[in-house]
């Protein structure tokens, strides 16, 4: 469960200060897949960063309970002239999880085969979304942050990470940010949609799609 | 109890990964570290040979540079690794376990470690070329040399914090440091400065660190002026100073 109290976040810019936040309150229960739709530009990563503790809020506090994965999209985070191998190596012990199991595991599941003991900046953007994925699904996270999944790979990836998710419906959860409501309607049961710095909140995804549209 | 579990794993992870990235996969990536302190000693005794002059009573010139740099080494070390300890490594407080202070803490815990083996090796190496195998106290040595490594961590986390307000910071740190070069009797005993200097040395924390390792080291040498608890408190107010301003900073720290 994370719960967010009256959160706010200001970038300064050159033609003042940009509020990209503005007094969220929000809960998002465990075990239920949550989907935020919004724009390009209207928040939606810097509201994910916050939500697993990368970034702080200016103003107002964060509450977690349970697991929470780190942000989980283009991976950032890994650094270029480190291996793959030895990359997940490192995330695996800062989560302490088994480093040999999570080394199997990644390198399976990321499809990498031998690019896995290369440095990652000789990666492409898709092969290291795809280790970063593989890396969170090595770590048993009860809430998985995802950023735009329709970044991660290829379709058929795309299907492996939505057969992983399914799979494990009953221990843990996803949160999903996306401007793509095919998505957020594949993946949530409920839905929210962030807009000038409001995150407006549904019961159901129908209802935020009927806004989100309009 | 399961922040500190976590704080630990943190830790070991972040020095596993550092001693990859600054010593290399080669297993002679370590012996880097003994070239600067070596080479230090070798110019000193070939100075003191080409004066003809020889090194302080009762202390031969290896263990005497020896206790003096590496000490000196070490603090600068600890130092510069912590000033830049958040910059070089920003990309990884995008996992959020990892917070700025465990960057500086595993650094330290790295640069003291090695300068211990640092230390060991050389005067391990001596001992065995020599056979002169007395030294007084390992717990002073050990005492310098955490001090010494104290001092730097001190600074160092001083400088980062600041340097988040203010770039200049940065660049001033080197600069300022140097002079400590001189003023620490890493290649004189301070027993040997004449009374007025001397006073003066004694308000450099890091003399007091210095003097202690090479105290401990030499049974013929007593350092009668210094004082564990001065560099002890330098420490302690330094430290207070960098969680301090890494507190205020802390917000500042945007992820680009």
């Amino acid at each position: 469960m994370i719960e967010l109290k009256n959160v706010t976040k200001v970038y300064p810019t050159r033609h003042g200060a940009n509020v990209v936040l503005r007094d969220i309150s929000a809960t998002f229960p465990a075990m239920i897949n949550y989907g935020i739709l919004g724009r390009n530009g209207a928040g939606k990563s810097t509201l994910l960063r916050i939500l697993a503790g990368t970034e702080h809020p200016d103003d107002g506090s964060v509450t977690r309970r349970g697991r929470i994965s780190w942000p989980i999209g283009f991976g950032g985070g890994f650094s270029g002239a480190l291996t793959g191998e030895e990359n997940s190596k490192f995330v695996a012990r800062v989560y302490g999880v088994d480093v040999d199991q999570a080394l199997g595991f990644a390198l399976e599941f990321s499809e990498l085969g031998d690019y896995f003991s290369m440095p990652v900046r000789t990666y492409s953007s898709g092969m290291r979304a795809r280790l970063a994925f593989a890396l969170s699904m090595a770590v048993d996270f009860d809430v998985y942050l995802v950023d735009e999944v329709t970044a991660v790979g290829d379709s058929q990836f795309q299907a492996k990470c939505k057969r992983a998710f399914d799979e494990r419906r009953n221990r843990s959860s996803v949160l999903i940010v996306s401007h793509n409501m095919g998505t957020i309607k594949s993946y949530c049961q409920r839905a929210a949609v962030l807009r000038n710095g409001k995150l407006l909140q549904f019961d159901s995804v129908a209802e935020a799609a009927k806004v989100y549209k309009a | 109890m399961h922040g500190l579990v976590v704080q630990l794993q943190v830790i070991h992870a972040l020095i596993m990964r550092e001693i990859k990235t600054r010593f290399g996969t080669h297993r002679l990536g370590y012996v880097w570290a003994l070239v600067e302190p070596s080479l230090w000693i070798l110019t000193f005794a070939g100075l003191y040979w080409l004066m003809g002059r020889l090194s302080p009573p009762g202390m031969d010139v290896v263990p005497f540079i020896a206790t003096g740099i590496v000490p000196f080494l070490l603090f600068r070390g600890t130092s510069s690794r912590n000033v830049s300890a958040i910059a070089s490594n920003k990309g990884l407080l995008f996992y959020p376990r990892i917070r700025p202070l465990d960057l500086a803490i595993a650094r330290t815990i790295l640069e003291f470690a090695t300068c211990v083996m640092v230390f060991v090796v050389l005067l391990g190496a001596y001992v065995l070329l020599t056979g002169h195998s007395k030294f007084e106290s390992s717990l002073k040595i050990l005492l310098g040399l955490g001090l010494a490594a104290g001092l730097g961590a001190g600074v160092g986390m001083s400088f980062a914090g600041l340097s988040v307000f203010a770039q200049v910071f940065e660049r001033l740190h080197n600069p300022l440091i140097r002079p400590l070069f001189w003023t620490s009797a890493v290649f004189y005993p301070l027993n040997a400065v004449p009374s007025s200097a001397r006073d003066l040395l004694l308000y450099n924390p890091l003399v007091h660190a210095v003097e202690l390792v090479r105290d401990g080291w030499f049974t013929g040498y007593h350092s009668r002026y210094i004082n564990a608890w001065y560099p002890g408190l330098w420490t302690l107010g330094l430290l207070f100073l960098g969680l301090t301003v890494e507190r205020a900073a802390r917000r500042r720290l945007q992820l680009s």
